[in-house]
């Protein structure tokens, strides 16, 4: 195992480097022979430059005469290598964790149109977001409607293929959802510097707050009253320290009604409508510096979460009744144009082991061929107080083709 | 819990109160610009009766910028956004406008332009284009600022658009573009003896952005440190560049400040070559401080560098 993953280490640092060969006579013999090749290719290069000299005129046709949408799609690989087995969801060694085809374009002047469906493994295809999101209103103002991801914190609204780490914080995961939470609702946002920095205000009606397990079978729907709606908020407030350096500080919010689980069914029934909330602060503090941006940057981000469960429970009752808190510090420094050094460090209550403290932490390398694809490899040990330590290594591939739209900063 | 909800309505009360319509009572047109040189000679053609801010740094490579939530400050208000375009800033703009909620600077509104739309394109690929091409931009070569003669037509197109939005500034924006061709016109002159010298002499860069330069000064680009666009030199392909200069007498090698110059170095040490840092944009280094300040150093420096 060792050996395999220092291979693959040592392959990614190989190619992260553009140092000359090693000038043994077989070497020079290739090098020369490549030279041949690169200056005949540099010669058509320059021959077909010289007809191309004529620059073409201004343009005056569209450039998208169909109005075709952008599509694009996401290709995301996971290879467990654990030495006590997968610890994947579908336990395989090696996965294609997801497929995303996505589609943007303008509705018309009022309206931009999203659709994002995925195919994975464990899943089979599911539709990801489908957003319709009204760019013309009043104030300022932004209303995002349909399948989304929740507005909370700093990672739950990034596509997991576009982590710094390789899977959602434990806290993302036990609290809100093992892929992040995505919501079918309508999120309403603002923005404003009553104070001389950029504040943004983001609240969010969904039509309940996270997905119940097939298993659970309450009464009635959560959305069956609208105090059963799930109701988030998001405060953002970012400043510009240096040229180079930023911070961001949030908080979040959401909570709403949620299937708890009985000790004993009732007439098939299964669950109880319990309230259940979540709140969250994250600070996010940037470092590029601008003319070596291409080859230095550094990111420090946090976010601590609470989650409240209700305590005035039905007797015949098997859910939690205490609150839970979570937390992670994320580190990524960037140490060449094409790599990436990160650590994670995770805490947790967590709510699947009755509250134990679960803690994890992760050291990766990542690397990047160029802006479209990503490799990384990861090492993870975690394990709960009172209970074995486990260790985890997982590779990751992550390519994107077409227009793929950039991700939020 | 009933504080959450409670400053739940506080904030969804004040919601409304948040945007602010864009300032009309400020009496200059707001300009923000992608680059440090669309907002100069956007300067130098509005005068008094525009402000002008710009999201890059003339340091920093324009492909990357981050879209700090703090330019979406400027853009909210803005009442003009000009862009390079030609896919340039494709990784970030959309987010910027997108969050701006501007329409007035939207793809559509008024104040929107794409300064390509002027430019007589160099380097448009000719059938299919993939990434296995490097990071190719498919709609041609967006670095044009560094042929002053499109710096003139991006200077007619400001003085078109701020004279749509501002007619009262019309003889104002007329006469100020004529002070920036006569000066243009006058900085041409005094270089074209460097230009003599530059004219045929081989040149080697980091990066396609010197096209225009070339096409405008004559020099003759040899070869790129990058193999495509955006993709860094592997040693077979230094080799072969170090080959090619050392055929082609090519003794000067250019790249902007915000590639790290290892590389350039080392094929200089093979080749007898200069390692000349030039700014590609206004603000690239110190005296670059505006657009002709920044052609007169580019001109100047390669002339001599090229000189046997």
């Amino acid at each position: 195992m060792r050996t395999l993953l220092s291979a693959v280490m040592l392959a990614l640092a190989g190619a992260a480097t553009t140092p000359l060969p090693a000038q043994n006579p077989d070497s020079l013999r290739r090098a020369r022979a490549d030279s041949i090749r690169l200056v005949r290719e540099i010669e058509a290069m320059t021959r077909r430059d010289t007809s191309a000299q004529a620059p073409a005129p201004p343009r005056t046709g569209p450039v998208n005469p169909r109005l075709l949408p952008d599509i694009s799609a996401v290709g995301d690989f996971v290879v467990d290598l654990s030495p006590k087995g997968s610890t994947q969801e579908n336990a395989s060694r090696l996965g294609v964790r997801e497929v995303e085809v996505q589609l943007i374009a303008a509705v018309d002047p009022y309206f931009r149109g999203e659709l994002l469906t995925a195919w994975s493994d464990a899943e089979g295809a599911t539709l990801e977001q489908a957003i319709l999101t009204a760019t013309a209103l009043p104030w300022g103002l932004q209303a995002r409607l349909g399948r989304l991801p929740l507005p909370f914190g700093k990672q739950n609204i990034l596509h997991r293929e576009a982590l710094h780490t390789i899977e959602f914080p434990y806290v993302i995961q036990r609290f809100l959802s093992e892929e992040g939470l995505k919501v079918n609702g309508v999120v309403l946002s603002g923005i404003w510097s009553p104070f001389g920095f950029y504040q943004e205000v983001q609240a969010t009606v969904a039509d309940r707050f996270g997905e119940a397990s097939e298993d659970l079978v309450a009464e009635t729907t959560p959305s069956r009253q609208l105090h059963g709606l799930g109701y988030g908020i998001r405060l953002r407030s970012y400043w510009d320290l240096t040229l180079n350096a930023n911070l961001e500080l949030s908080g979040s919010a959401v909570t709403g009604l949620r299937e708890q689980p009985l000790a004993v069914p009732v007439d098939q029934i299964t669950a109880v409508l319990l309230r259940q909330t979540v709140a969250g602060v994250d600070v996010t503090y940037r470092w590029r510096p601008l003319q070596e941006g291409l080859y230095r940057s550094f990111l420090l981000q946090a976010e601590v979460m609470r989650q409240f469960n209700q305590r005035n429970v039905p007797a015949n009752y098997a859910g939690p009744t205490r609150h839970f808190t979570g937390a992670f510090v994320l580190a990524r420094y960037q140490l060449s144009r094409r790599g990436y050094a990160a650590a994670r460090y995770d805490w947790l209550q967590d709510p699947e082991a009755g509250g134990a403290d679960l803690h994890a932490g992760t050291l990766q390398y990542q690397f990047y061929p160029s802006e479209f694809s990503k490799l990384v490899a990861a090492v993870e040990q975690r394990g709960w107080r009172g209970s074995g330590g486990t260790t985890r290594i997982l590779l990751q591939a992550v390519f994107a083709i077409g227009p793929h739209r950039p991700h939020p900063f | 819990m009933n504080a959450f909800f409670g400053i739940a309505g506080l904030v969804a009360a004040v919601i409304p109160a948040l945007g602010q319509p864009a300032g009309s009572r400020n009496p200059y047109l707001r300009v923000v610009t992608t680059t440090t040189d669309l907002a100069d000679i956007a300067g130098q053609v509005g005068g008094v009766r525009v402000t002008v801010r710009h999201i890059s740094q003339g340091y920093q490579d324009p492909h990357f910028v981050e879209a700090k939530p703090s330019f979406v400050l400027d853009l909210r208000r803005a009442d003009l956004f000009a862009y390079v375009g030609l896919d340039l800033e494709i990784g970030w703009m959309s987010l910027l406008l997108d969050g701006a909620r501007n329409p007035r600077i939207n793809r559509g509104g008024r104040g929107h332009v794409d300064v390509s739309a002027v430019i007589p394109v160099l380097d448009v690929p000719a059938g299919a284009v993939d990434r296995s091409q490097g990071d190719i931009h498919p709609l041609g070569n967006p670095h044009y600022w560094l042929d002053p003669e499109n710096g003139k037509r991006i200077a007619r197109l400001f003085r078109d658009k701020l004279t749509e939005l501002d007619p009262a500034g019309a003889a104002e924006y007329a006469a100020n573009i004529r002070a920036f061709e006569e000066k243009l016109d006058g900085a041409a002159r005094d270089w074209s003896g460097h230009l003599a010298r530059i004219r045929g002499a081989p040149v080697v860069a980091w990066h396609t952005s010197w096209r225009y330069f070339a096409q405008y000064t004559g020099m003759n680009l040899v070869g790129f440190i990058e193999p495509k666009p955006g993709v860094p030199p592997s040693p077979s392909h230094l080799a072969g560049l170090i080959l090619t200069m050392q055929r082609t007498g090519a003794k000067t090698i250019i790249m902007e400040p915000f590639y790290n110059r290892k590389t350039a170095d080392f094929v200089a040490s093979k080749t007898g070559a200069r390692v000349l840092v030039l700014p590609s944009s206004v603000g690239g280094r110190p005296g670059a401080t505006d657009y002709l300040a920044l052609m007169r150093y580019n001109i100047g420096q390669v002339a001599a560098a090229v000189v046997p």
